[in-house]
């Protein structure tokens, strides 16, 4: 390819028009990542940087023991934001692990702890 | 590893060296997103285009020249896990001794690099690539340094995040490291030219060269995102503070280049957001071998998989939903 197509190529991939979309990736979460609670919540709510597909998102929250806390499905709402409901929760440090699917077809995962605090 | 600092080191005359088109490819694992890193290629494979590159440093020559690197870098994948670059570079060398001197200007060879991901492992944050780098001889101007042969070098290229530590290591988690280490071949074995004024006939002997280099990163987005929200303002929750090292030492028909590793430590910060990243970084030589004042590299890199997901940014071979990284669970 000479140098020409090179800079050619560049400069399309520059003016081209963009349907801009990125990987959703996790702007902020309550309870907070990391964080420790007083009293339990009674959902985990996350809030992604782009907008999800519903169908291909979810949110598994984890005790100490590995076993499953939450009472339902996880629900996109406004488009970015990702939540589900949890049982009641006794004090102790929960995992949570999420997995969507952006409107443009990317994919990313994370995960991150809480603790409900005595 | 930037062609300027491989053909540096193939050299057997004075060395110069700038860091050029090491503008790799970003990458996610998991939760780590592995930036592209300035200095050293990195183990991504993806579309981007990081343009432009500008470096500026004092090389090694005797006496030292201050040189000017403006290079940019297009990477495309061809299938999820292979991806085709071309890149290339301009070059002002200023002339030490003063304006009388006129110094040269020119573009560098075109380089072409072939990576595969060979290897992606979410929960553990690893990624290893391999890689063919192609510098093409006499594609650019031998004024500024442009060999006329060709060079190979096949190249490993890893990525480790720490996510995996345990929790009571949390503030450690975002830490991660890449590297690569490669092997450059000249095709030609060494140059005969005759001094045009004394007749004497001189043989300049073209070295292979060991490409090594790392990088130890820390990770404000992991951080916020997957071990603790302090709260910060959202600028420092994009930062990536990062040490890089690009070094390379020759090791075989070093005749007329000896055997001196050359090249240059990386402290920097990368900013990143969701289309495109920001870096900045001081170059400090290793040697005088490597340059005799710290110089300075900046890049723009743009990720074309997120700004044109639909068209440019996806693999000309793909699956109907394209992900392009393969992130759920491990591959293969």
């Amino acid at each position: 390819m000479s140098r020409f197509s090179v800079v050619m190529t560049m400069l399309a991939a520059l003016l081209l028009p963009a349907a801009a979309q990125a990987h959703a990736t996790l702007d902020h979460a309550s309870p907070l990542v990391g964080s420790t609670v007083v009293s339990a919540p009674k959902e985990v709510v996350l809030w992604f940087t782009e907008n999800l597909e519903p169908a291909f998102s979810s949110i598994e929250v984890h005790n100490a023991q590995g076993i499953a806390v939450q009472s339902g499905k996880a629900q996109v709402s406004g488009g970015t934001q990702l939540h589900v409901p949890l049982k009641s929760l006794p004090p102790g440090t929960y995992t949570v692990n999420w997995r969507v699917l952006s409107v443009d077809t990317h994919r990313t995962q994370g995960d991150f702890t809480f603790t409900v605090g005595k | 590893m930037s062609p300027h600092m491989l053909r540096a080191a193939l050299c057997a005359g004075p060395i110069a060296l700038v860091a050029l088109n090491a503008a790799g490819a970003h990458e996610i694992v998991g939760n780590r997103f592995f930036p592209a890193t300035l200095a050293i290629d990195d183990p991504g494979v993806n579309d981007e285009l990081a343009f432009p590159t500008v470096a500026i440093s004092k090389n090694g020559d005797d006496p030292s020249a201050k040189q000017l690197d403006i290079s940019g870098e297009f990477s495309k994948r061809i299938t999820e896990d292979f991806a085709v670059s071309f890149g290339s570079a301009w070059s002002r060398i200023y002339a030490p001794g003063g304006p009388n001197m006129t110094g040269a200007n020119g573009f560098q060879n075109l380089d072409t690099n072939f990576k595969y991901r060979v290897f992606k492992n979410a929960e553990h944050e690893f990624v290893m690539s391999v890689g063919l780098s192609i510098e093409w001889g006499g594609s650019g101007a031998q004024d500024v340094g442009a060999e006329r042969f060709t060079v190979y070098t096949p190249t490993l290229y890893f990525g480790k995040g720490f996510g995996d530590l345990p929790s009571s290591m949390g503030w450690a988690r975002p830490f991660a490291i890449t590297g690569q280490v490669g092997y450059a071949i000249p095709s030609s074995r060494s140059t005969t030219s005759a001094d045009p004024d004394t007749g004497d006939v001189n043989t300049e002997f073209h070295p292979q060269v060991l490409v090594w280099g790392a990088s130890l990163q820390y990770s404000l987005p992991y951080l916020k995102s997957a071990v603790v929200d302090l709260g910060l303002p959202d600028f420092f929750n994009h930062l990536i503070p990062l040490v890089e090292a690009s070094l390379q030492t020759p090791v075989a028909n070093t005749f007329s280049s000896g055997m001196v590793t050359t090249g240059t430590i990386n402290p920097g910060v990368i900013w990143v957001g969701q289309y495109y990243q920001v870096g900045v970084e001081a170059m400090i030589p290793v040697n005088r071998q490597s340059g005799t004042n710290v110089g300075a590299i900046a890049q723009l890199h743009l990720f074309l998989d997120d700004i044109f997901p639909n068209s440019i940014g996806r693999p000309i071979f793909s699956d109907a939903i394209a992900s392009g990284r393969p992130m759920f669970g491990n591959k293969p």
